[in-house]
């Protein structure tokens, strides 16, 4: 570059611009974020991992222009207005995972099995002389190289030969790259007697969403494993689209759906390299000792879990799960109690689970 | 991007060309081209076109949503030639163009430049890049003072005044705004020289004098207090409003209290999008002229063979040139052949009173009374004195209109038109041609508003140093739900309540506040006559 254009650099390009509108994009998701968290768009993320596509209004400046009015409100004034046109962005799931936790002030979660199982995979990032699988591009720029430079090719005089010597080879090597893996498991336990129907399986639903995301975010998709446990009169395992199933059993035991979780938990996994979860959810009315019987199992289940988290969805006047369970486990570090009777306490209650140490 | 010289064969293009811009007597600046790809080009266009640009986010979502549709094949990333005229100009190339596509730019953009160094708007001026390079550095310089929140709200504020430019209209900022350096607009000028009384017949006696002449309807005290007043005025604000001003934007820069780094702000957004101004009054003329020379010198590559392709070179002319009808105006289409036409008439003499009386078609038909002279004289002085819709009112005729195909609609259009078929002279199977004779009222009446709404500032002192807006009605309704969002970016530029008149309602923002009221319509007539006169445009009863 030469003349007056000598301090703009080699491109003309509107990049500061781009990432000034992305900031503004950003700031503007944290809305939708709240949005996304309160107005139970949860269940919009789609199948694990898939992007999600996010409209908002279109912003326009707003201006004396004739024509009809179009949607929305021309914006406030000094911001961008409204055309009334919408603009998508896809936004990877990680991204939407980054900015709820940013938003939620969530940990990441503490991780164990470091350093004991490591995921091994290679990447040809480097190049040599010598090796196995050809470079056939950087190979051919190099002969071309020293073609032109011994002058057997040269287009201008009808010579196009090329020369591909030996030192011109160039291979790809294979580099040996460690991560440590990490393994979760969860374990989604839920209540189906009888009572548990209607807007309780919705609010449950959207927690477990939620919980679902942020483990796949955290640990990684394919490392957890998610399993959902379902009881009344007894429990058992179910397939994921079984968990909401309401039975029209009428009574209902809890204990019996931890003590299998637990069970499972010892004879199936090395509880020393992976991560635990469990979460439950129920209307908390039980009987007399079933509260007891699973603050004992608690107490097992404590030291070998990363989380427990209870809640009580939409509880009654004779729910009596958490005051038994708190009693006991009070402003503790793995076991996590809450009550859920609104969608607008979502957010709170992901705060419960997931948050800092009360 | 690179500059010309590093590409030999387009440099040896570019002195051909400038060699025949030469031999034709073109009045050229020093033209500076340079080389780019298709995103520089895409971005240079969003900075319009400039190299550079402060940060704003208006720009990058304009960028990434054409990276998108370029990326997904919705739009085409070619871009043919974008020149930034001036002394000097600077041209941009597009890198994926064939040599001969480019000497056919090349010889586009002289046309353009010799164009914008002639035309009466004189829009040509000195190292206009240059500054606006400067003013890039100083806005970007204010940024940091401001702080990027308030410089964002205050650029988003200034976009909402962006349409409200225009420095060539009859109600400039020069012929509406008295100040202390420019005291006596030219709209007042008009006024005094109307108001001049006829020069009696017989000035024999005194009596007959005082009888025939009108009275003075105010005293000399009163004109006294008068002048007074306005000094007063204009010593006290600096400025004061003799007639609406059209340039709102231009009124604001020159007039809103703001700090230097708001003011740069201003500048800058006035500076790159005023010459749209003169783009949309000359549009026609210009692309016209710059057709008109890309042939003329692209005729004199080939015959020399310095450059090769004419039969690719005809059918990009031809697809570029192709008529659409009056209503899509194609500016390139109609001005090539307004000139083509127009050296012909004149080479034969057409363009006169004795042609234009003549009644034998026979005769007129076979006119060649040409005086000898080179037309080209005459074009340039057109292009002097004119702009297009002058142009058009002169020289288009109901039967160019028909020769040009402008009043050619497809059939299938014509049908969604609902076009009544009293209208139609001709018709094929494809096509339908329109009576001509009303189509050149309704091309020209674009140039009185061009399809946007005229808004003037008609007040700068209103209620207690408010700024009140006119809407001059154009039968059509402004979105109505914009005006108060616009209203209050206005306000946030002016510092003080903004009001708004359009039709019977006063819109107004102030203090944070929206209030609409009903009032009795005031016709724009009424406006400019009350400011003739000093007094206030808007009286409530």
């Amino acid at each position: 570059m030469s003349g007056i254009f000598s301090d703009i650099g080699d491109r003309i390009t509107s990049d500061e611009s781009e990432g000034a509108f992305n900031e503004y994009i950003d700031e503007q998701l944290q809305d939708l974020i709240d949005g996304i968290i309160t107005d139970g768009d949860l269940t919009e993320f789609g199948s694990q991992g898939s992007d999600l596509i996010v409209e908002m209004d279109d912003i326009t400046p707003p201006s004396f222009i004739y024509g009809d009015d179009g949607q929305g409100g021309g914006g406030g004034g000094s911001g961008p207005g409204s055309g009334g046109g919408k603009m998508s962005f896809s936004l990877p799931f990680d991204k939407v995972m980054e900015l709820i936790a940013n938003r939620l002030e969530l940990p990441n979660l503490r991780k164990e099995g470091k350093g004991k199982i490591k995921e091994v995979s290679y990447e040809f990032k480097t190049f040599g002389q010598l090796g196995i699988i050809l470079d056939k591009k950087r190979t051919f720029r190099r002969a071309l190289k020293t073609s032109v430079a011994n002058g057997i090719y040269d287009p201008n005089e009808g010579k196009f030969e090329i020369q591909i010597r030996r030192r011109d080879k160039r291979y790809k090597l294979p580099e040996r790259i460690e991560k440590p893996k990490y393994r979760a498991v969860v374990y989604y336990m839920g209540d189906i007697s009888y009572s548990t129907y209607g807007e309780r399986l919705e609010l449950e639903k959207r927690i477990v969403k939620f919980i679902h995301n942020w483990l796949d975010y955290n640990y990684g998709h394919n490392n957890v494993e998610h399993r959902f446990f379902v009881h009344d009169m007894e429990a058992r395992e179910v397939m994921p689209e079984d968990f909401y199933r309401v039975s029209n059993v009428g009574g209902t035991r809890a204990a019996i759906v931890f003590d299998l979780v637990n069970q499972i938990t010892i004879n199936e996994y090395d509880t020393a390299s992976t991560n635990f979860y469990g979460f439950y959810f129920g209307d908390g009315e039980l009987f007399a000792d079933d509260a007891k019987q699973i603050v004992d199992l608690l107490e097992v289940m404590r030291p070998i879990f990363n989380r427990i988290g209870i809640v009580e969805v939409q509880p009654s006047r004779s729910s009596h799960l958490n005051s038994k369970v708190s009693a006991r486990f009070k402003n503790d570090r793995i076991i996590r109690i809450d009550e859920l009777k609104h969608n607008k306490e979502t957010i709170n209650v992901i705060k419960t689970l997931f948050g800092a140490v009360p | 991007m690179r500059m010309i010289h590093s590409d030999p064969e387009l440099k040896y293009l570019e002195e051909r060309c400038l060699h025949y811009a030469d031999v034709f007597g073109m009045t050229l600046p020093e033209c500076r081209f340079y080389i780019l790809d298709s995103m520089e080009f895409a971005s240079l266009l969003e900075k319009r076109v400039y190299p550079v640009s402060p940060i704003n986010i208006w720009e990058g979502k304009r960028m990434l949503s054409k990276k998108y549709r370029i990326k997904e094949g919705m739009e085409s990333s070619l871009y043919y030639e974008v020149v930034q005229t001036g002394r000097p100009s600077y041209a941009y190339l597009n890198n994926t163009n064939s040599a001969m596509t480019q000497a056919t730019v090349i010889a586009h953009v002289y046309g353009h430049c010799e164009f914008s160094e002639l035309n009466v708007l004189q829009d040509s001026t000195d190292d206009r890049t240059e500054y606006v390079m400067w003013m890039v550095k100083k806005v970007n310089r204010s940024r940091q003072q401001m702080g990027e929140k308030s410089y964002l709200n205050y650029w988003n504020a200034v976009e909402s005044a962006l349409p409200l430019i225009a420095p060539n209209s009859q109600y400039s900022l020069e012929h509406s705004v008295e100040t202390d350096r420019r005291t006596g607009t030219r709209t007042k000028r008009k006024r005094e020289e109307k108001a001049e009384a006829p020069k009696p017949l017989s000035p024999f006696s005194s009596t007959m004098d005082s009888l025939l002449r009108p009275t003075q309807k105010s005293s000399p005290f009163e004109l006294e207090l008068k002048t007074k007043l306005r000094q007063e005025t204009l010593s006290r604000r600096g400025y004061r409003l003799r007639a609406p001003c059209q340039d709102v934007l231009g009124f604001l820069k020159e007039f809103a209290p703001t700090t230097k780094a708001e003011k740069n702000i201003l500048e800058y957004q006035y500076i790159i999008h005023a010459p749209s101004d003169f783009v949309m009054r000359t549009q026609i003329m210009n692309e016209g002229w710059a057709m008109y020379w890309e042939k003329k010198i692209m005729m004199e590559l080939f015959r020399e063979k310095s450059c090769k392709g004419i039969i690719d070179y005809c059918k990009t002319f031809s697809g570029v040139c192709y008529p659409r009808p009056y209503y899509k105006r194609n500016p390139y289409h109609l001005g090539f052949h307004m000139w083509v036409y127009l050296e012909d008439a004149i080479k034969k003499g057409k363009i006169s009173l004795e042609f234009q009386e003549e009644t034998d078609q026979k005769v007129k038909q076979e006119w060649d009374r040409g005086d000898g002279s080179e037309p080209i004289h005459t074009m340039r002085h057109l292009v002097k004195t004119v702009t297009d819709y002058e142009f058009l009112r002169r020289f288009l005729t109901p039967e160019l209109i028909h020769e040009f195909h402008l009043n050619r609609i497809h059939q299938r259009e014509f049908v969604r038109l609902g076009i009544s078929k009293r209208e139609v002279i001709k018709e094929d199977s494809n096509w339908v041609w329109l009576d001509p004779r009303p189509i050149k009222k309704e091309m020209l009446s674009f140039f009185t508003h061009y399809y946007r709404p005229r808004i003037y500032v008609i007040d700068a002192d209103f209620e207690d140093g408010g700024l009140l807006l006119y809407h001059r009605d154009d039968g059509r309704r402004l979105r109505s739900n914009w005006i108060q969002p616009t209203l209050k970016n206005l306000n946030m530029i002016w510092k003080g309540g903004v009001t708004l008149i359009s039709r019977n309602t006063l819109y107004q923002y102030s203090g944070g506040r929206q209030r609409e009221k009903r009032i009795r319509e005031l016709a724009f007539e009424t406006v400019v006559e009350r400011m003739m006169e000093g007094k206030k445009p808007l009286i409530f009863e």
